[in-house]
């Protein structure tokens, strides 16, 4: 005990100090303002908190700065929109996408297929590049003609907003149309899934150093898997369409935030597997990568659900209104589904205030036990520290590796479809809550778990708070003067806290000395 | 003797740098080899070319008769192949258990194993729950040993196992590998040449790159002319 107080004397200094800013604060405003300003920090800190554990994560074990964490987290948030809004759109795309990811599935079988053939030096130099552009070619004349019902982003009345206000007021959305006109059916599907298997054998030979030793059934598995999914969804259409229109908006809402975090780690999967992995050995090329991958996110993002702000509704289990609402109790709340509860006189929004925060514990819980008591968090704790011996002792870590990027990524995806009905849909949803998760992992401890966590609530409460004192102003002892924090402040107020711990903790609060 | 790993001429580049330039090694089944050379000379490189850690640009790695240069080291490790790295490489977010545990090829490896591996190191029961940060030099070199013996490995690539270590843990370290050595092939990576020619029955000076002589460590002990020119030692 005695050494543990001596180890941490400045750390433990430092968190009494924040816990007695934090009594301070709540000295200075009303029990219920402290309440929901309460509450509303560890809502900002639970989408924080996921965000920033998964680019901790990625950045532990693989040493890559995922500076397009921010946009996957937005790119979240709009898949899960889609689900729960245009389920159609959704179905639609459930076959093109797993006809483009299938060829991908294949990658172990590619480094065998070119040892097996044998050709010339020339024909080596041209035949990545050849198949790659086949492909390009191959779905960039597919594409635009396969049939997917999606509103148009031109046209107010048929955008995003206009049937995101539409399904928050219980109106019917309309059918979107499309069928078969440009294209026949068997030649989109065959083309894509060709499509698919030439891109993926060329990207896999430029970047062929090592082979696999054996080839054998569990290679195809995903493959397969993803072709039966194609072929299911082609046939089954309509009547998935239809099953998920007439879902209630609770059971919708659940399948939109799997959807979303699944999709979330898949494309994680995908880029680690094809555009990271080739650059491990140039760390600067990542970087760049990575911040292009954010903006080009953006710049898709913005093609396709368009630049104006919408808000995804709320499911029904959180958005009742009317008669007993808001409600006074647990009881009352359950029975009615109100979308805000009576706390200590305060007025809090259930699903923003008390279900985020919910879903963040359980997240920080359920990773912790990943980490701790299975083997696969054993492989990532180990890994974070020495990847070489991981590997020689017998274990892939570059399996590993894409199993970790794709949960970082799945995590900010989580955290996307969680925010929308809470802060909104935005092109720039990401950047924001980036910076967060940056200056949240620079306060806890850069790739430490639980510092994730710590700094992210920091960050959270102390927004929140600056925020409310903005509204009601800081009364300045000893003197007349009450000091309204302006909002340039609240960003402001996050860097300042950084800036400080690291000048005391230059590790954060809870990361390892070097 | 049947030879179990037969390193023929690799080189290998550590980015720009040619570290390795022709370096051939013949380990016969169940022999301890040793290679030696002074600091720098390129033994340690030479045991991550094998496991493939830094892998050959050129020349051939075969173990138990098939080529595996070139393979991931995940892959050759899964062979048979255990490596206890210089600086023994202890997890230190991991306890002493789950350090043993993480080295499980097949399930079961670790429970199979373990009482062996407290014949063989009886301090490391005691340690179990203890993270591997908290333990001394020794204590660590005797983990990262107890580490390979976990699966079911062939050879044991052992790279400088008396560093840093008082006198008393270093005779006990060499029962250890002698103990080992019955069961298994063990190429060793020692600068200690006391050490070395007590342990090993074959040797391999490596010299700037190149293997320069290999033979019996016997001849070796009474060839004071090439023990003073390659290792610097009387």
């Amino acid at each position: 005990m005695n050494t543990f107080l001596r180890k941490n004397t400045v750390l433990l200094i430092t968190l009494a100090a924040i816990l007695a800013l934090f009594i301070a604060a709540a000295q200075g405003m009303e029990k219920k303002d402290f309440v929901i300003t309460l509450l509303r920090g560890l809502s900002v800190g639970s989408l924080t908190f996921l965000v920033a554990s998964g680019f901790s994560l990625i950045f532990g074990l693989l040493d890559v700065l995922n500076l397009a964490h921010g946009t996957l987290f937005m790119i979240g948030a709009y898949i899960g929109w889609t689900v729960f809004v245009r389920p159609d759109t959704f179905v639609d795309l459930l076959t093109p996408l797993a006809l483009i990811l299938s060829g991908f599935a294949l990658g172990d079988v590619y480094p065998l297929l070119a040892t097996r053939i044998r050709f010339g030096l020339s024909l080596k130099r041209i035949l990545p590049w050849a198949l790659v552009f086949t492909s390009i070619l191959l779905f960039g004349w597919i594409l635009p003609r396969y049939p997917i019902a999606i509103w148009n982003v031109g046209n107010y009345g048929q955008s995003p907003v206009t049937y995101s206000f539409m399904a928050d007021s219980g109106t019917r959305l309309p059918v979107l149309p499309a069928a078969f006109t440009e294209i026949s059916a068997p030649l989109a599907l065959i083309g894509l899934l060709l499509a698919s298997i030439l891109g993926a054998f060329g990207l896999a030979l430029f970047n062929n150093t090592a082979q696999p030793l054996k080839l054998n059934w569990k290679k195809f598995i995903s493959f397969a898997i993803l072709l039966l999914v194609a072929l299911l969804t082609f046939i089954f259409n309509d009547s998935l369409t239809a099953a998920l229109t007439g879902l209630s908006s609770n059971w919708l809402f659940v399948i939109a935030v799997l959807v979303a975090t699944l999709s979330g780690a898949g494309l994680g999967a995908l880029i680690e597997s094809t555009l990271i992995r080739p650059l491990y050995i140039r760390p600067i090329y990542q970087l760049m990568l990575t911040l292009g991958m954010s903006a080009i996110g953006i710049e898709i993002v913005r093609a396709i659900w368009g630049r104006p702000e919408f808000v995804m509704p709320k499911p029904a289990f959180f958005n009742g209104s009317g008669g007993v609402c808001p409600a006074t109790n647990f009881a009352d709340w359950w029975a009615n589904n109100c979308s805000t509860i009576l706390l200590l006189d305060g007025r809090v929004r259930v699903y923003n205030e008390i279900f985020i925060p919910i879903v963040g514990v359980i997240v920080l819980i359920s990773i912790w036990m990943l980490l701790q008591r299975t083997r696969l968090g054993m492989v990532i704790r180990a890994g974070v520290q020495d990847r070489e011996m991981v590997e020689a002792l017998g274990i892939n870590v570059r399996r590993v590796f894409t199993m970790v990027f794709a949960l970082g990524v799945g995590l900010a995806a989580l955290g996307g479809i969680l925010a929308a009905p809470s802060m909104g849909l935005s092109n720039a949803m990401g950047e924001s809550l980036f910076l967060n998760a940056l200056i949240a992992l620079a306060i806890g401890g850069l790739t430490n778990y639980p510092g994730a966590a710590l700094g992210s609530v920091l960050v959270g409460l102390i927004q929140q708070f600056i925020i409310k004192y903005g509204q009601i102003g800081i009364a300045i002892p000893f003197t007349d003067i009450i000091f309204k924090p302006t909002p340039p402040l609240v960003p402001a107020s996050t860097v300042l806290l950084m800036v400080i711990i690291l000048l005391i903790l230059p590790n954060g609060l809870l990361g390892k000395k070097e | 003797m049947e030879t179990i790993l037969d390193v023929q001429n690799i080189h290998t580049f550590i980015g720009q740098y040619h570290i390795l330039q022709g370096v051939n090694v013949r380990v016969p089944q169940g022999s301890i080899t040793a290679l030696l050379g002074r600091n720098g000379a390129g033994k340690t490189t030479t045991l991550k070319s094998i496991i493939g850690l830094t892998p050959p640009r050129e020349g051939k790695v075969i173990y138990e008769g098939k080529e595996v240069q070139g393979a991931r080291s995940f892959d050759i490790a899964a062979k048979g192949i255990g490596f206890v790295p210089e600086h023994r490489a202890i997890f230190r977010d991991l306890t002493v258990e789950e350090n043993l545990k993480i080295a499980e090829r097949v399930k079961g490896d670790y429970l199979r194993k373990r009482d062996f591996i407290f014949d063989l190191f009886p301090d490391l029961k005691r340690l179990m729950t203890l993270s591997g940060t908290a333990l001394s030099g020794g204590q660590q070199q005797m983990l990262a040993i107890a580490r390979a013996l976990v699966p079911e490995n062939h050879l044991l690539l052992i790279d400088e196992p008396s560093e840093g270590l008082a006198p008393v843990i270093i005779e006990h370290m060499m029962k250890a590998i002698q103990l080992l050595a019955k069961d298994s092939t063990i190429v060793l990576v020692e600068q200690n040449f006391l050490v070395a020619s007590q342990l090993a029955e074959y040797y391999v000076i490596i010299e700037e790159g190149r293997s320069v002589q290999a033979g019996n460590m016997k001849d070796l002990v009474n060839d004071k002319a090439a023990i003073h020119r390659y290792l610097g030692a009387a």
